[in-house]
């Protein structure tokens, strides 16, 4: 019973990460209709900047993967202006295409900067505590806390705030957005901004929590889209519930069957889930 | 969108350069890339078939050619099949697992299809990569026998030693069959079909087309050619390993494809040697590979969307004009 505890709480842990990915591909999706599958190779990147200033400039965890997003936020925003906007008008299938080629840039650029090895961000957070025979890493509870922290910011910064009112109304329908006076191209800019940022801190939690190595970044994406899948396109609380069900589920195929196959038990699940319920678990028909 | 993209002569004239290339080819390598060109051609076919068509990207080719590869060569060497027999049986095993891949996966539309074939794809190399009692996993098979030789009017015909004049006969044979075939579902009803997904989806269901079988059908048609190639590819290079059949595999099929001109038949011919004979000529080390593909993807997407093929098209029409200048 304490194990199958442990291996829930190891699964919320990743699970929130799995999230925050999500949530960064969600907005781009809802915005501008593109599955921008190069999300995951820009957390990738923010692993490693986040890696290389907490290493090299021996900055805090957490500054240092402020600065990331700020530098991730600005890549976004490149990525929308030079790579997606010439073909907003062309037919969907270019842009996810123009996706791929991006996947496979951003790649290439990690390797050749940061090197082909497995790295893992050294953070002070290294205490564990024991309540009631459950070890609990005080670095999870971090994550944990983390994700929960930029979660709420963009709710409140897509429900407050106007800029986030105009992003909702893009979302909703784009043409009568740009009747009613509102910048789209501002929008996705903006967009692409916050999405980039999101991905760069999901990047760096992953480097804490686990490690980061060359072709992580597209099974993150892949694990992204398949919370999607899990919890139905277009809302923060699917976005919640699909990260933790694909985490815990991982968690648990890693602790019980094999950690080789952990991969395979989430894709069968995102499967399972698009054989019965292919609208999602919280989506509507 | 013209379908007749291959008039005879064209055909004709393709038969001709492909039975002279070994007269004209003396360079060893060279006969040994167009030979992986021409394997090529058929996973690039196939990704067209439900890329170029449908308008469904699909990024589990490379995958499929692994499951391809290693059916062919455990029957093979495991079970000591005769090599012909498991090329022949390789594209109907794969795509019956296709069947299985593709009926939940075609239940979600457009980039959701795209994801969850991807996942097939890592599921497929995870397995290749774990289950090592049966697939050697990252060491490998090694020793994949040749195809047998065999008598045909007299002469002995076999296919040991690199870049065989008569391995690369069997590849062009291969590469003609699975053109035609593409060509035969384009110009049938199917294919029209195929077209108006692609083109209108709605509108192609609400005009009474379930639309699911024909998608089906494409997505199992062009696995089997990945398989087909992937049994090819294994029998040729004699060592098999999970590294051919990851996802940047898929995504250089997908490459091949755009950059030769998505939804034509010279298309995927044209692609399938560029994105063999570029790293070549353009000697980038391997560690500069992957931007540089990325890069002319990026690029070709946003510049030249309907691929390389209508370039030259129009270069052919602008000499045609020059030499041959009606009179009338």
């Amino acid at each position: 019973m304490i194990e199958v505890l442990q291996q829930i709480l190891n699964g919320v842990a990743i699970g929130a990460v799995y999230t925050l990915i999500a949530l960064g591909l969600t907005v781009v999706f809802g915005i501008l209709g593109i599955a921008h599958f190069a999300h995951g190779s820009v957390a990738m990147l923010g692993g490693y900047l986040t890696f290389m200033l907490s290493e090299k400039f021996a900055l805090p965890f957490f500054v240092a993967m402020s600065m990331a997003m700020v530098v991730g936020a600005v890549a976004g925003m490149l990525i929308e202006r030079l790579a997606y906007r010439p073909v907003q008008n062309a037919p969907h299938i270019n842009a996810f295409i123009i996706a791929l080629g991006l996947t496979m840039m951003i790649e290439g650029f990690n390797l050749l900067v940061f090197g082909a090895d497995q790295i893992v961000i050294q953070t002070p957070y290294r205490g564990v505590y024991n309540i009631g025979g459950l070890a609990v890493a005080e670095l999870r509870l971090i994550v944990i806390l983390t994700a929960v922290v930029l979660i709420g910011v963009i709710s409140i910064l897509i429900r407050k705030t106007k800029t986030g009112k105009s992003i909702r109304a893009v979302a909703q329908n784009r043409s009568a957005a740009i009747l009613m006076g509102v910048n789209v191209t501002q929008v996705s800019l903006v967009v692409f901004s916050i999405s980039s940022a999101l991905g760069v801190a999901a990047g760096a939690l992953i480097g804490a929590l686990l490690a980061i190595a060359p072709g992580v970044g597209e099974g993150l994406a892949v694990k992204g889209f398949a919370v999607l899948i899990l919890g139905g396109l277009g809302s923060i609380p699917g976005a919640v519930v699909g990260g933790m069900i694909l985490g815990v589920s991982e968690a648990m195929a890693a602790g019980f069957i094999s950690s080789a196959y952990k991969d395979v038990i989430a894709f069968l699940v995102m499967i399972a889930v698009l054989l019965l319920r292919p609208q999602g678990l919280l989506g509507k028909r | 969108m013209k379908s007749n993209h291959f008039p005879f002569l064209t055909w004709l004239a393709l038969i001709v350069i492909g039975a002279l290339v070994p007269t004209l080819v003396t360079v060893p390598y060279f006969m040994h890339l167009i030979i992986l060109a021409l394997i090529w051609v058929v996973l690039a076919q196939g990704q067209n078939l439900i890329q170029g068509f449908v308008g469904y990207v699909s990024i589990a080719q490379a995958g499929f050619m692994g499951v391809g590869a290693y059916f062919s060569t455990l029957m093979s060497v495991k079970l000591g099949l005769p090599v012909w027999s498991a090329l022949l049986l390789s594209p109907f095993v794969t795509g019956v697992i296709s069947v299985l891949v593709g009926y939940p996966s075609l239940r979600v539309k457009g980039h959701y299809f795209a994801i969850v074939t991807l996942a097939y794809n890592m599921v497929i190399f995870t397995i290749l990569m774990t289950y090592s009692s049966l697939t050697g996993g990252e060491a490998g098979i090694p020793n994949v026998p040749r195809p047998e030789e065999f008598r045909f009017l007299g002469w002995l015909i076999n296919f040991e030693g690199r870049s065989n004049t008569n391995f690369y006969y069997l590849t062009v044979i291969v590469g003609f069959f699975s053109t035609g075939i593409c060509w035969l579902i384009l110009n049938s009803r199917v294919g029209r079909v195929l077209l108006s997904i692609r083109e209108n989806e709605t509108l192609a269901e609400a005009v009474g087309v379930i639309t699911w079988r024909y998608k089906l059908f494409a997505f199992v048609m062009s696995a089997s050619l990945a398989g087909l190639a992937g049994s090819l590819y294994a029998h040729y290079i004699g060592f098999l390993n999970p590294e051919p059949f990851g996802v940047d595999q898929s995504l250089n099929a997908i490459l091949a494809v755009i950059l030769g001109g998505s939804g034509t038949l010279s298309g995927p011919v044209i692609g399938a040697f560029a994105v063999t004979f570029l790293p070549e000529y353009l000697r980038i080390a391997d560690s500069y590979r992957l931007v540089t593909y990325g890069l002319i993807l990026v690029v070709a997407t946003i510049f030249l969307p309907l691929g390389l093929v209508p370039v030259f098209s129009k270069l052919l029409t602008k000499l045609k004009t020059i030499f041959w200048r009606r009179h009338d």
